[in-house]
């Protein structure tokens, strides 16, 4: 019960730092009139925090890991919202299904084939950049 | 019937959620079959009882909206995975930014021409351009394109079902040599879903998949403003 509890607290703590810098940064963003929207302002802030090293990634990982693994229970509520749409759905439910299921084959095909060749070329150039470094420093 | 003539039973409601939704995570630990996939399980059970039982979304949605509210600390969240995976970013920058590109650009393009062709009406033309990125990004981007949040939370849980069940096929079809590719591709077309397939084919897809869906989610969110302009 105890390591429950242990656990538990430093995750519900980070999660509502998470959730005090989301409001921050949503904020903020509409003080300033930002284009980008908060969450991804936040977000790059928090990286750049990160990167920089003046935030330890171990202060929020608790809470960041809890949220991205619950994110589903997060996005259920918007998606009962089908009920509303009873009777678009009984004229257009057929080509929508058709629609996501053509352009999710599509982006899978598109996007292996486009990596698969650009992974090739990157790894072609850094060995040939790494031969050439090694060539000069030999001779 | 409005909200606030029922504060116990909008309680209720989040309650209800947070039940299916625990239930279904129990259900797929012990079988592992698609239906009992939570992402797949769990809006199809909440839809049957709250048709059933009658309730209607504003009622529903009156407390569950907090649950929706998370999206948002969410969105910070994956700043912690982005830096975890650094490493990766700054051994191949160039593979991983065209997996980027290509997963929204084909993302956004299939969604529009497809629509256009099926003479979908504008409101879902427009919910459906976001689908293919992770939910709290999907949502902030559907804004700029003029689509409901609604629509594109359910486009989003589709896109990630049919990912799901079509991603071993597909990578089957594909001559694909790296992993990276098989990585991206499921992270591109299917977020949450993908990137968990993705895991289960090894650490490096794993990494890869979480990366592109992750980066191509902000992509999106950042160019979905002029995008909107051009797509009208």
């Amino acid at each position: 019960m105890s390591r429950a509890l242990h656990r538990f607290v430093p995750t519900l703590f980070q999660v509502c730092l998470l959730a005090a810098l989301w409001l921050a940064s949503d904020a903020l963003a509409r003080a300033i009139g930002s284009p980008v929207p908060g969450g991804v302002l936040g977000l790059a802030a928090l990286l750049s925090l990160l990167l920089l090293g003046w935030l330890d990634a171990e202060r929020l990982r608790r809470g960041a890991e809890w949220l991205l693994a619950e994110m589903l229970l997060f996005f259920i509520p918007p998606v009962v919202a089908v009920v509303q749409f009873q009777a678009l759905f009984r004229s257009e439910g057929l080509r929508l299904l058709a629609v996501i299921g053509l352009g999710t084959l599509c982006v899978m095909a598109g996007t292996a084939l486009v990596v698969d060749r650009v992974f090739r070329w990157e790894r072609r150039r850094r060995l040939l950049t790494a031969t050439r470094r090694h060539r000069a420093v030999t001779t | 019937m409005n909200a606030a003539a029922h504060p116990w039973l909008a309680l209720a409601c989040l309650l209800l959620t947070v039940a299916v939704y625990a239930c279904a995570k129990w259900l797929y630990a012990r079988h592992r079959a698609v239906w009992f996939a939570p992402l797949l399980f769990a809006p199809v059970v909440l839809v049957g009882i709250v048709l059933a039982a009658g309730i209607p979304y504003p009622v529903y949605i009156a407390d569950a909206r907090w649950l929706m509210w998370m999206l948002g600390p969410t969105t910070l969240a994956f700043a912690i995975p982005i830096h975890d995976q650094r490493a990766v970013i700054r051994r191949n920058p160039v593979t991983i930014a065209a997996g980027v590109l290509a997963g929204v650009a084909l993302g956004v393009g299939s969604s529009w021409l497809l629509a256009r062709a099926f003479h979908l009406p504008p409101e879902l033309a427009h919910s459906l351009l976001p689908r293919s990125v992770s939910t709290p990004f999907a949502m902030t981007a559907t804004d700029a394109f003029g689509g409901s949040r609604e629509l594109t939370a359910l486009f989003v849980v589709v896109t990630g079902v049919f990912g799901m069940m079509t991603g071993e096929l597909v990578l089957r079809l594909l001559p694909l040599r790296s992993r990276m590719a098989r990585g991206a591709m499921l992270g591109a077309a299917s977020h949450g879903a993908g990137t968990a397939k993705a895991r289960e084919l090894g650490e490096e897809e794993g990494v890869v998949a979480s990366l592109t869906m992750t980066l191509a989610g902000i992509a999106l969110v950042l160019v979905a403003p002029l995008l909107a302009g051009w797509l009208g």
